[in-house]
């Protein structure tokens, strides 16, 4: 396998009229890493994917999965032979049983896994003859999820996938997602579960009103992003602290709150140099960094 | 595997329209003709045609509910992403379906008569197998227009009902508009057999009129290229 991004694309945007619901979107996911993509509801994210899967197409911008342009239909269907994809609202069909459903995908990949699917079967206790609609929210994800997880493709897309699971259900998804990665298939998944995100990713790309905010590995943003809190004697002067890496600056009374995205260091020797009285640096977390780069924008 | 999916997702409307089809014409038959007397012979290629008539108002629902579906029905219930996301192009996916419908809707117009070829048989009916090759040719070759519009509509509107609401309304107007201003080209008039039928006997004479029929079947490919054209542009 190549080192080649997996999905990589160049200034992508789509727009509904007067609305940008992505807006240059220059994504370069990695292989053989788990890659979350987060972002409130409406962010882009599904709009992304569906785009990246030729569901629709981008107003302007171009990309590239596996190496097929996006916008070609026929690459675009050659490329889908090696991605699995569970959308957000775990489609299925409603009139066929769950068996029937697993004999129709499998048809479709020669990287169907039959021994994989009949283990997922008898782990998500899905009932073989059962219709897909008198099944229950969660056994319909489970049945989704199967699809993808029986298959050993290139590239793995899930678009919020623990959406309806329980708390052992989730924990078998990304004890999945991490086995998946570690056989080597890229995943790149969406999700509004920090907690879930923080246990499995490499690597996170955040996606604001259709902008992508943030995009590094997960240890270099647990590393990098740091909240400065600072007292002082009178009130600090906030305009000393805009600098390289400062993202967001809050004031109550004497005391200042930074959060910097890198550079502590700097924003600390700064507050010493304005006698400052007390200095807290605390590292944060995931959820923290997500919030704070959402909240304003 | 597509073709097994568009039978379990068309099958129940299918095996519906086939048993309501069938039993009607077969019902129908049986029991009008049971009030004709054998030397009534011109009476019995009448009753066929009243038969033909009302097969052909339950033909033109049937196909008109079997061309609906498709991707945009998908849209509006939420599977049509796990469709997309299959390594098959658009128009394969659109050609199958169409392939399956086309089948479907010969079968319903073969098997209804084949019925009412059987019980005119059995009681003794003058019943000729060129008329009932006759009536099915231009049902079939004809009423393909009405699926193709059907599938038509169904790349164009969404909505489990909107969608079907639409398709009988356009074939309402057009058998209405048509019978005022271009009563020639009035479809619904060339698979009931008007145009041809001899109305002293209540046979068909002469020839099966095949250029009408090649006609019309290019029509319905004309509106299956632009369901192909339509469904390309789309997005899901």
């Amino acid at each position: 396998m190549t080192n080649a991004p997996v999905i990589l694309t160049r200034d992508l945007t789509k727009s509904y009229g007067t609305l940008m619901a992505v807006h240059g979107l220059n994504l370069s996911v990695e292989p053989n890493r788990i890659t979350a993509f987060l972002g409130q509801n409406g962010a882009g994210k599904s709009t992304t994917i569906k785009m990246l899967l030729g569901m629709i197409r981008p107003t302007c911008g171009e990309g590239t999965v596996l190496g097929k342009r996006i916008a070609n239909a026929e690459e675009n269907r050659e490329m889908r032979r090696k991605v699995a994809y569970v959308a957000e609202n775990k489609p299925l069909y409603s009139y066929m049983t769950v068996e029937q459903t697993v004999r129709f995908a499998s048809s479709f990949y020669s990287d169907w896994r039959a021994d994989v699917a009949t283990k997922l079967l008898s782990e998500y206790k899905l009932p073989h003859k059962r219709k897909v609609k008198s099944l229950s929210k969660g056994m319909r994800t489970k049945l989704a999820l199967l699809l993808a997880f029986a298959r050993r493709p290139d590239l793995l897309i899930l678009d919020e996938p623990s959406e309806g699971l329980d708390p052992v259900g989730v924990e078998h998804l990304l004890q999945t997602l991490v086995a998946q990665s570690a056989e080597g298939v890229s995943v790149f998944f969406s999700s509004h579960q920090i907690a879930e995100v923080e246990r499995v990713a490499d690597h996170v790309c955040i996606l604001d009103n259709g902008r992508l905010r943030v995009d590094a590995s997960l240890d270099r943003l647990l590393q990098s992003y740091r909240r400065i809190d600072l007292s002082f004697r009178f009130p600090p002067p906030e305009q000393e602290f805009r600098m390289a890496g400062v993202q967001k600056i809050r004031t109550s009374g004497n005391a200042l709150s930074i959060f910097a995205s890198m550079n502590a260091e700097a924003v600390v020797e700064r507050a010493h140099d304005l006698n400052v009285v007390s200095v807290e640096v605390t590292p944060v977390g995931l959820r923290d960094i997500f919030l704070e780069t959402v909240k304003e924008n | 595997m597509l073709w097994y999916k568009g039978w379990l997702e068309t099958r129940s409307r299918f095996l519906t329209c086939l048993i309501v089809l069938t039993g009607f014409c077969a019902v129908f038959i049986h029991y009008t003709q049971g009030y004709l007397r054998p030397e009534w012979r011109e009476d019995f290629h009448r009753l066929m045609l009243v038969a033909h008539q009302y097969l052909v108002i339950i033909w033109i629902i049937s196909v008109v509910l079997l061309g609906m579906g498709g991707l945009v029905r998908e849209k509006a219930n939420g599977s049509s992403s796990l469709t997309l996301s299959l390594p098959v192009s658009r128009a394969h996916l659109l050609g199958v379906r169409v392939a399956i419908g086309v089948l479907e809707a010969i079968t319903l117009g073969v098997v209804p008569w084949v019925a009412i070829f059987l019980v005119s048989s059995a009681g003794g009916m003058p019943i000729q197998f060129q008329q009932v090759r006759f009536y099915v040719l231009l049902l079939v070759s004809g009423g393909l227009v009405y699926f193709a519009m059907a599938v038509l509509v169904s790349s164009l509107v969404e909505g489990e009902y909107t969608a079907p609401a639409v398709a009988f309304g356009l074939v309402f107007l057009a058998t209405n508009l048509f019978d005022l201003w271009l009563r020639d080209f009035n479809l619904w008039r060339f698979v009931s057999g008007d145009f041809y039928l001899d109305r002293n006997s209540y046979l068909f004479a002469g020839t099966f009129p095949w250029k009408g029929s090649i006609a019309w079947l290019a029509v319905a490919t004309v509106m299956l290229i632009a369901s192909v054209k339509v469904l390309h542009e789309r997005e899901f």
